[in-house]
């Protein structure tokens, strides 16, 4: 007959249970909680450099506006699609390039729906034609959700939908538009690699 | 020599009265008051589309729900363990995984690069946050419940369903996500191809299975005490793993140029992908079911009593697929009563196993019942319930229904693949 060990004298989960339901406890609030605290703890800005173009993904690029950092919770750079979120204080500066196989109407009907479907915001305004300095025809438009205000391009080139979204305060959105604008109209598809 | 069977105790104690329990239901109902939360607001912005997946991923559930609880057909879970076991996969591994998967996928692209998050985030992060909060389903169901978690089998069968659970939800979540990504209103539209992509191509390889690999691990520590703490938490631990890696590699970007867009290179991803991870865990379900069902008709073999079970119905009970021809002879001959009377004393003869291993002495009432349904096939002149000669219909029936899957596999794999 051999040996009773001390490990089967302690088996699980025996009368441990209640420290044991305990211990998931603390892994599942450390998957919730203590991962989420983490990921804000480490800081998602990065400097880019000024006046040079950007990838943002799927050979869409940009030049960002000047001061504008970039941040790594909103950028996934790909070959068939990608997204970047620049920074310029306050104010959150997004483009998103995806494959598209509709047109500039529809691409921009889409961006309205997905705006409007978040609760809280509304499109303002009327829609303006906009174009890039490398000939991207777009639609631009705006939109408020409470006291924050915002201003939406969309443009389609080569099968591609490249959205733009702007959004911080008022005052905040006033004092730089005027260089995200500029920085829009660098959008340039160099094609897919 | 070890058993492939650890019998729990004659009547588990009830759930109500273990501390733990009120733990599990108090993180069940923080998971339901989240998910809840979620659907609110689907349901707000997109309610017929909501619905739609709501309705289409249920119905999706049902086939995987049986298959898993028939899995262990010699000892069924209880209904309230196996509804738990889905419930945790559902509200609580995808109400941690949601922040923990993003958080995860943040870090990488913070410590990496985004590129590297772009590329390898999903397959990074979702596997290591869900196997780890899906898992600790399986750990919640052996701390209530360790009477009702005997074999590696019973492993399987919970973790099965608690990834049956979360594979659900996510499935939901995913479709209306991919409703809001469409940006076309309320359209069912995209809740109809995330439907076809996720649940009908994707969903045999997907939290199910690897919920059923960490399962067994789980049910390897609990039902091995001969085995030292750190080998069995070894053999969990590579279970865990196996699971995680099996999810790393599905979700991975291996494959996914150079294949082109055909039907033909969306087949060779699944199979590339997929069935490597679906045929090991597969082989190792069998392997579990075998032992179980081995020990099972081992117990029922010592009454030597043509009664309560004959030679023949001894080979037929430790085998799905006898068990079923088993029906189906008695259904050719003794029509739907004779089908259901076999299915009633296939039962009874597994419970009969199932206490004696547990007390022999205690067996008496379930010696009875198996004698009952013994009389009722001797009345309808079908009394062993046994196999008969394979038939021609029933070939055909495997062969039409194999081609049929087939085609229908084919014309999703063509409209998808967008050949």
């Amino acid at each position: 007959m051999g040996r009773v060990t001390r490990s089967q004298v302690t088996d699980l989960p025996g009368t441990v249970g209640l420290p044991l339901a305990l211990v998931i406890v603390l892994i599942l609030a450390g998957l919730a909680f203590g991962l989420p605290r983490l990921d804000r703890a480490v800081p998602a800005e990065r400097a880019v450099a000024a006046g040079r173009p950007y990838e943002v993904g799927a050979g869409v690029t940009i030049v960002p506006p000047e001061g504008a950092t970039l941040d790594l919770t909103g950028t996934r750079p790909g070959d068939e699609r990608g997204s970047a979120l620049f920074r310029l204080g306050p104010v959150q500066y997004a483009i998103v390039v995806q494959p598209f196989d509709g047109d500039l109407t529809a691409a921009a009907l889409r961006l309205r729906q997905r705006i409007t479907g978040t609760s809280g915001y509304q499109v303002t305004g009327t829609q303006l034609a906009v174009s890039t300095a490398g000939g991207l025809a777009g639609i631009q438009g705006g939109y408020t959700a409470g006291d924050r205000g915002g201003r939406y391009a969309v443009f389609v080139a080569h099968g591609f939908t490249i959205e733009v979204t702007v959004t911080g305060a008022d005052l905040d959105l006033g004092r730089t538009l005027p260089a995200i604008d500029t920085s829009t109209r660098s959008l340039r598809f160099e094609g897919v690699r | 020599m070890s058993e492939p069977v650890r019998p729990g105790a004659d009547r588990a104690a009830a759930l109500t009265r273990q501390p733990a329990f009120w733990v599990v239901a108090a993180l069940l109902a923080v998971g339901a008051l989240r998910i809840s939360q979620i659907a609110g607001r689907f349901l707000s912005v997109y309610p017929v589309a909501t619905v739609t997946a709501i309705l289409l991923f249920a119905l999706l559930a049902v086939p995987f729900w049986l298959f898993v609880s028939e899995l262990d057909f010699l000892e069924r879970e209880p209904p309230s363990l196996r509804v738990l076991a889905f419930a945790w996969g559902g509200l609580v591994a995808t109400t941690v995984s949601i922040p923990g998967s993003t958080a995860l996928d943040n870090l990488i692209a913070k410590f990496g690069s985004p590129g590297l998050a772009a590329e390898w985030g999903s397959a990074l992060a979702g596997p290591t946050v869900e196997e780890i909060a899906k898992t600790l389903g399986v750990v919640a169901i052996v701390l209530i419940a360790r009477a009702q978690v005997n074999s590696v089998l019973d492993g399987v069968v919970y973790g099965a369903l608690v990834g049956l659970g979360f594979q659900i939800v996510e499935d939901v979540v995913f479709a209306i996500g991919a409703v809001a990504m469409a940006g076309q209103g309320d359209q069912v539209q995209p809740v109809v191809t995330t439907f076809l992509v996720r649940g009908f191509l994707a969903g045999v390889w997907s939290h199910t299975l690897f919920g059923a690999l960490a399962g067994a691990g789980i049910g390897y520590l609990v039902v091995n005490p001969h085995r030292t703490r750190t080998h069995r938490l070894a053999i969990a631990g590579l279970a865990l793993f196996g699971a995680w890696a099996s999810h790393v590699l599905w979700n991975s970007p291996l494959f996914r140029d150079g294949l082109g867009d055909g039907a033909l290179a969306l087949l060779a991803v699944l199979v590339f992908k997929g069935l490597p991870p679906l045929l090991l865990i597969l082989y190792l379900v069998r392997r579990a079911h075998d032992q179980e069902a081995a020990y099972y008709v081992a117990k029922l073999a010592t009454l030597r009593d043509p009664q309560l079970i004959t030679a023949g119905e001894l080979r037929v009970l430790g085998s799905g697929s006898r068990r079923a021809a088993a029906r189906r002879h008695a259904a050719a001959r003794a029509g739907r009563r004779g089908r259901a009377a076999v299915r009633r004393l296939q039962r009874a003869q597994a419970q009969l196993a199932v206490e004696l291993s547990r007390d022999p002495d205690a067996a008496t009432p379930h010696c009875a019942a198996v004698r009952e349904h013994r009389a009722v096939l001797e009345e309808l002149g079908h009394p062993e319930a046994v196999e008969g000669a394979r038939s021609w219909r029933h070939t055909a029936s495997t062969v039409g229904t194999t081609v049929v899957a087939i085609a229908v596999v084919w014309v999703a794999l063509s409209a998808l693949g967008g050949s």
